[in-house]
């Protein structure tokens, strides 16, 4: 099969050649990356050890992980054996020592070696650390290290049709997913379930449908249930040994994995008997969600949506329950969180004058939270930022369904 | 008794690793290994033990003074480490793991060929060696 057709293709190589024209822009000899969004978006393969990239200025790129996994890591990437390499604690064989190793053979005479370095909110981001840095200084004497994970950042904003395609396919699985949940817990099925086994469910689903695992580092599936919904700014809610309730709502936020592309939706369920109330909740949700959806398209920033949406619920009374942030970043595995660059107000945040342009995915991710009332919503879904609009991804239904 | 990494001792080497091992023996691999001593006894500071495969069979082994030619693999280390690995008095893995060798090469690729390594090593220490 002519690799190009696969609809899930990606020109890796074009990638390296994109990342080495810009180092040459810049005057970067050797590119050292350490952050998981670098290494899924060179290598095609999940590295979850600490691992590195090394981006010589012409030439295949060479991937460093722990020796126990480099073998595996080789098999799933794109690169062979003899460009992942794995470093043991030897002599010689430590990260720091094999990868000065092929700097020095690859500028023998020292150079500009741009490295990640920064900051951020999510744990596996992957900066070069303080130790890692001094290591590296210390150890390449006739190199300078720079600071370049923008050069991989600008890069990766639009997403190519390969990469859309593996979204997509990580929706549809979700969606998937959402289907077996509910069969689960309909007509009495939700009596004694919990949370963990609503995550279960769902994930035995979504890996029969060909997801590979849970992605999200915060704990594969998230489900709330009961007041956990409504928690003040809960937008994080590893699944509980908790019970499903009659008369509470349930948040299933579930997460497929698809070649590295996240699938990540939320769906809401009101467990009967529903009052009038968490109706009332529920319709005002689900209607800012309808218009966020709407209103998403290139040209708009994440504060003129957010400015936009945050005045519809103060129109309709519930302002007060919205919290004012309408999207996370998403990218190939380890690229979950800020928007754009990181050049906004508060570096290494999503910059909220980001201007949105077509080819771009993010995840419209919105809570709406009632902590005094026990209740609360989540939608999260991938979109592909067009000309006129976007497409969401997950088709699940926009409902907060009521189940008896 | 011949003596550590002289010409002699080199060509003992040879003639008892082509005797020794049948390409079959070393699963037919193509590969080189480089010992590099550092710290050298009798004023010379650098020396090395270079021993190539071809298809299993013993391509070349060469001992001399200075960095050696490149290898695959290239182990760098001070003389008394190496030969207190050849007197036994030292495993090789625990010289490695304390950094007391440095390995050069691919890991993964190593791990594969470390009983291959051994074969090699245990026919080495057949040779009456006088060190310095």
């Amino acid at each position: 099969m002519d690799m190009k057709k696969d609809p899930y293709f990606i020109d890796f190589p074009a990638r390296i050649k994109a990342i080495q024209a810009e180092m040459a822009k810049e005057g970067i000899d050797v590119y050292l990356g350490s952050r998981l969004r670098t290494m899924s978006w060179t290598t095609d393969a999940f590295f979850p050890w600490r691992s590195f990239i090394v981006i010589p200025a012409e030439g295949l790129p060479t991937a460093f992980t722990f020796v126990i996994d480099a073998a595996r890591a080789a098999d799933d990437s794109w690169l062979d054996e003899d460009h992942v390499l794995g470093f043991a604690p030897m002599g010689g064989q430590d990260q720091i020592s094999q990868i000065t190793y092929m700097i020095e053979d690859l500028i023998p005479s020292g150079g500009v070696v741009g490295v990640e370095a920064g900051m951020s909110n999510y744990l596996p981001e992957g900066n070069l650390t303080w130790y890692e840095y001094n290591a590296f200084t210390e150890a390449l004497p006739n190199c300078k290290l720079v600071n370049a994970h923008h050069i991989i950042d600008k890069l990766s904003v639009i997403k190519d049709e390969g990469t859309i395609n593996r979204f997509r396919e990580a929706s549809r699985i979700v969606d998937i997913g959402h289907k077996a949940v509910y069969d689960a817990i309909k007509d009495g099925g939700w009596k004694g379930v919990t949370e963990t086994e609503i995550a279960g469910i769902a994930a035995l689903a979504m890996r029969k449908a060909g997801s590979v695992w849970e992605w999200s580092f915060t704990g594969g599936n998230e489900i709330a249930c009961g007041y956990r919904t409504g928690l003040t700014g809960g937008a994080c809610t590893p699944a509980t040994a908790k019970e499903l309730k009659a008369g509470e709502p349930l948040m299933v936020d579930i997460h497929a994995l698809f070649k590295l592309a996240c699938g990540d939706h939320s769906h809401n369920y009101l467990i009967a008997p529903a009052s009038d109330r968490q109706v009332w909740h529920a319709k005002n949700f689900t209607d800012i969600v309808d218009l966020t959806l709407k209103t998403y398209r290139a040209g708009i920033s994440p504060s003129a949506l957010a400015e936009e949406m945050m005045a519809f619920a103060e129109e309709r009374g519930f302002a007060d329950f919205m919290v004012p942030g309408f999207e996370h970043g998403i990218g190939m595995l380890g690229d979950e969180w800020r928007i754009g660059g990181h050049e906004g107000p508060f570096v290494y945040w999503t910059d909220p004058n980001h201007v949105y342009q077509e080819g771009e995915v993010l995840i419209c991710a919105m809570q709406y939270a009632c902590p005094d009332e026990d209740i609360g919503f989540r939608y999260e879904n991938p979109i592909l930022i067009k000309k006129d609009g976007c497409e969401w991804m997950s088709k699940y239904p926009l409902t907060v369904d009521i189940i008896e | 008794m011949t003596k550590y990494l002289s010409p002699e001792w080199g060509a003992e080497v040879e003639k008892r690793l082509r005797e020794g091992l049948t390409p079959e023996k070393m699963n037919n691999l193509t590969s080189s290994m480089n010992n590099h001593y550092t710290n050298c006894p009798g004023g010379v500071s650098e020396k090395y033990f270079y021993v190539g495969f071809s298809d299993g069979k013993v391509e070349r082994v060469e001992v001399g003074e200075g960095t050696g030619p490149k290898a695959e693999f290239t182990i760098k280390g001070d003389y008394d480490t190496f030969a207190k690995i050849s007197r036994a008095e030292l495993g090789s893995q625990k010289a490695l793991m304390s950094g007391k060798l440095k390995l050069r090469g691919n890991m993964v690729k190593a791990l594969k060929l470390a009983s291959l390594c051994d074969r090699i090593n245990k026919i080495v220490a057949t040779i009456p060696t006088e060190f310095e």
